[in-house]
């Protein structure tokens, strides 16, 4: 690839995250939660756009992120007050414009210029009175005057480090009472100062009082130290390293400064022990960018100076002897790494979770104690492998954040169609869950939100009338429940109504007129196919898709969404999903000798069939009872051609499930083995797509066994032998 | 004459896309050992590696520490106090580069930048390039 081009995407990949960053910060300004730094973080991701599209050439997206540069820099000084209603709100909307422009530098497309031009127009507006940032073209020499300082370049001879000459120290060093509290003593740190180079030690005791007035846990002296050494002023402080805070300490170069120092104050040994401190980086050529050559970085050192790469090597020592005074807040460093690369490691630590299991078993059958040194070892390594499979797992999660911030611009935009004020509250974005999980739930919470704006909160009026704020709330909170992550909306609209909801169920024929339904089975309803409560389609909501559809793509990554409505309070959906798509959770269960995996979701109970309540509807087709409805009952065994004849009525197991579709069905099959995580592998990578099979897994044993696809056996099932159809998908 | 072979560059700036249209740059030049740092403080840890750069190329807004602070830093640590340093520009920041110069700044460089003129500004610091 054109080196240009990798960079370009680099540029593009920089450009989403710089694009997080502003709306991120623009939403904490708006919050009133911006300090300077959030404000520069703002400034720096428009810069930073503006910086990489001169590069390329992008003049439009140069243009706009140009004149929204320089409002936040009126903010950035305080000529401009970054007002919520007004200054914030224009500038989210140029956020989204600035976030459009980019995707269409990227992927081409249509702009609506004239949208662009307005926000441009009040960006102008907001910063007016400032327009001191003449537009410079791109590449055009500014005009300053300047002299270049010319500089003989002194390495051009392999040297060794110069010999380091000896200098003469004057340290100051008086201890207070913490110092001593603290279990440090003054003595030690003396030796240890004296192992440095030659000292003299000078103690001043002027300020020792006189024994009645002395506090036996006071600190009254002081040392004048001359040391001649060839270390560094750094490594002379690390002696006080740990007691720093607890002591009054200089050190002074007892000769003259060669340099005279900077006029201000600007202390850079503080600033070198921070950086030092800090955990090591990115010295190191970081993740060789897409446009060098491989080892470009390593190869052409013509002196025996370590490359970066044994520089980079030897920092975690030095960090290490810096004693873990890692600054916290540092931000911790990250790599980019290939998906696939994490795919295939997630892949064959699966493979190893499989093997250890049949090791363990086959130890197990040969006869081995578990009190054995093998017996122990092998708890190990399974500890380990789980550890090592939770980690791995850990790779692929990310924040739910990215999805989120999504979400304020969505709220903004259907806020303004429907002309309601609406705050969109979000918390727990630091939540951390699969990507492939992330990003497939972008769609229904798109819809959900949308939902909440335009069907939940009720219009200014009704808010008033109900004694509400004017201004709506909906909130997005997730978070980490039980091995699973809880994701919740909630708005303080009016809440579901339940009549109408009914009224609209037994109309589409969804649940019969006389079916006796508590609160919460009532607000489930609306997740029903086919049902969808708004009267008029609205252009925001409308477009013919229904809660159903929100809840078969929750279904689909292995998680469930349930309701509950207040009436005049509000609605919460929530929705609980696996943090991994890798691993699922089946209820292991044979059937001719077959083991079979169910995934554990999509099992509402299960059941024993007596034969009274198994009716035969023609044909191989039946219907189970369960409590006032009937169910399709599927015999697995004759769908998947496991067997020729039918399970006599009344033998077996029956699981009664809800399929993605909504559908319910029972599974006929002979025996439950028990609940087991199971570990995916893709039948279609390694065999072919089998109708009724969603994977295969490998069990402990060393057997295949096969994960139903329940949404197929279920559709399968009606086209085939149930010709009638029972509309009765609503059971307790 | 100096050879750009014998040149070790430390480029200093939060952007992975400038860093490598800087580096991609100096590699036209025969430029081949060069260290990268993502912010001020970045940069200075690079600095106070064993064989440090003779020449920074460095950003001037960054998180952490600013192009300014790197260039102050470099300038008070006897060590490496006589690095070479090129300040990148957004624009034509007439004070930047003023108060870069009350610190000893060799030269700056306006970005969007060429080649050319990468090469132009690293000659007036370091003599024709071979």
């Amino acid at each position: 690839m054109d080196p240009m081009e990798a960079i370009k995407i680099t540029f593009f990949q920089e450009c989403e995250e710089q694009l997080a960053e502003l709306e991120g910060g623009l939403l904490a300004m708006e919050a009133g939660e911006a300090d300077s730094e959030v404000v520069n973080a703002v400034f720096r991701a428009v810069h930073s756009i503006k910086g990489g599209a001169g590069a390329f050439g992008l003049d439009d997206l140069v243009r706009f992120s140009h004149v929204f540069e320089t409002a936040l820099d009126e903010v950035r000084t305080g000529r401009l007050a970054p007002d919520p209603n007004t200054v914030l709100k224009v500038m989210l909307r140029a956020a989204d414009v600035l976030a459009d422009l980019v995707r269409a530098a990227r992927d081409g497309g249509v702009i609506d210029e004239a949208r662009v031009q307005q926000i441009a127009a009040e960006l102008a507006g907001c910063g007016a009175g400032g327009g001191h940032h003449d537009e410079t073209p791109a590449g055009a020499e500014p005009a300053i005057e300047f002299t270049p300082l010319a500089f003989a370049m002194p390495v051009l001879e392999p040297e060794l480090p110069p010999a380091p000459a000896t200098h003469e120290w004057i340290i100051r060093f008086q201890p207070k009472s913490e110092l001593y509290a603290n279990a440090n003593e003054a003595a030690l740190l003396l030796r240890e100062l004296s192992q440095l180079g030659a000292m003299t030690v000078e103690l001043d005791s002027s300020m020792l009082p006189q024994l009645d007035a002395l506090d036996p846990e006071g600190a009254y002296l002081s040392w004048t130290i001359t040391l001649t050494t060839e270390r560094t002023e750094t490594e002379i402080r690390e002696v006080f390293e740990f007691v720093d805070g607890d002591c009054e300490l200089s050190v002074e170069s007892a000769e003259p400064q060669v340099v005279a120092p900077t006029p201000d104050v600007f202390d850079v040994m503080a600033l070198i022990q921070k950086v030092q401190a800090a955990p090591e980086m990115a010295a190191a050529p970081p993740l060789a960018p897409p446009a060098s050559p491989p080892a470009a970085t390593a190869v052409v050192a013509p002196r025996p100076s370590p490359p970066a790469a044994a520089a980079a090597a030897a920092a975690p020592a030095e960090a290490a002897n810096g004693q873990g005074r890692a600054d916290a807040a540092a931000a911790a460093p990250t790599i980019r790494v290939d998906l696939e690369r994490v795919d295939r490691l997630i892949d064959l630590v699966g493979e190893l979770v499989i093997n250890q299991a049949m090791l363990s078993q086959r130890v197990m059958e040969a006869g081995i104690a578990g009190a054995s040194a093998i017996g122990m070892g092998l708890d190990e390594l399974e500890q380990l492998s789980r550890e090592i499979q939770d980690s791995v797992m850990a790779i692929r999660a990310q924040p739910v954040k990215s999805v989120f911030q999504r979400m304020s611009r969505l709220a903004r935009e259907v806020a303004a169609m429907t002309g309601k004020q609406v705050r969109l509250v979000t918390d727990g974005e630091g939540t951390e869950v699969d990507k492939t999980v992330i990003e497939r739930l972008a769609d229904p919470l798109t819809h959900m939100i949308r939902n909440a704006i335009d069907h939940g909160l009720e219009d200014a009026a009704g808010r008033l009338a109900a004694g509400k704020p004017v201004e709506g709330t909906v909130r997005l909170s997730a978070g980490h429940r039980s091995g699973r992550i809880v994701i919740e909306i909630s708005d303080d609209g009016a809440g579901i109504n339940r009549t109408k909801v009914r009224e609209i169920a037994v109309e589409r024929g969804l649940v019969s007129p006389d079916a006796v339904l508590s609160d919460d089975e009532t607000d489930n309803l609306i997740f029903l196919p086919g049902f969808s409560t708004a009267s008029v389609v609205s252009d925001i909501s409308g477009r013919g898709v229904g809660m159903d559809v929100v809840k078969r793509s929750i279904q689909s990554l292995g998680g469930r969404i349930s309701i509950s409505s207040r009436p005049g309070k509000g609605s919460i959906f929530v929705m609980s999903l696996p943090l991994t798509l890798a691993v699922l959770d089946g209820m292991v269960v044979s059937l001719n000798e077959q083991t079979l995996v169910v995934p554990l979701t999509a099992i509402v109970e299960t059941l024993q069939p007596k034969s009274s309540n198994v009716y035969g509807m023609g044909g191989d087709a039946r219907v189970i009872a369960v409590r006032d409805a009937y169910v399709p009952l599927i015999d697995v065994g004759l769908l998947l051609g496991y067997r020729t004849d039918a399970m006599p009525a009344g033998e077996g197991v029956a699981l009664l499930i809800e399929s993605d579709g909504g559908g319910r069905a029972a599974l006929l099959v002979d025996a439950i083995q028990g609940q087991r995580q199971v570990v995916i592998k893709s039948l279609e990578a390694n065999y072919r797509h089998v109708p009724g099979i969603a994977a295969a897994t490998i069990l402990g044993d060393g057997r295949v066994a096969l994960i139903l696809d329940i949404d197929s056996i279920v559709a399968v099932s009606r086209t085939g032998d149930l010709a009638t159809e029972p509309k009765l998908a609503m059971v307790s | 004459m100096p050879a750009a072979a014998a040149l070790k560059v430390l480029v200093v700036d939060d952007q992975l896309t400038i860093r490598s249209l800087v580096r991609s740059g100096l590699q036209q030049l025969g430029v081949v050992n060069v260290v990268e740092g993502a912010d001020g403080e970045d940069g200075l840890r690079a600095m106070l590696m064993p064989a440090p750069p003779n020449l920074i190329i460095s950003d001037y807004n960054m998180p952490k520490l600013d192009g300014l602070g790197l260039l102050r830093a470099v300038r008070a640590h006897e060590p490496i106090r006589t690095t070479a340093f090129i300040m990148l520009t957004g624009r034509a920041d007439t004070d930047l580069v003023k108060r870069a110069v009350q610190f000893g700044v060799n030269n700056y460089l306006v970005k969007p930048f060429t080649v050319a003129t990468l090469k132009e500004k690293i000659e007036a610091v370091f003599g024709a390039l071979t």
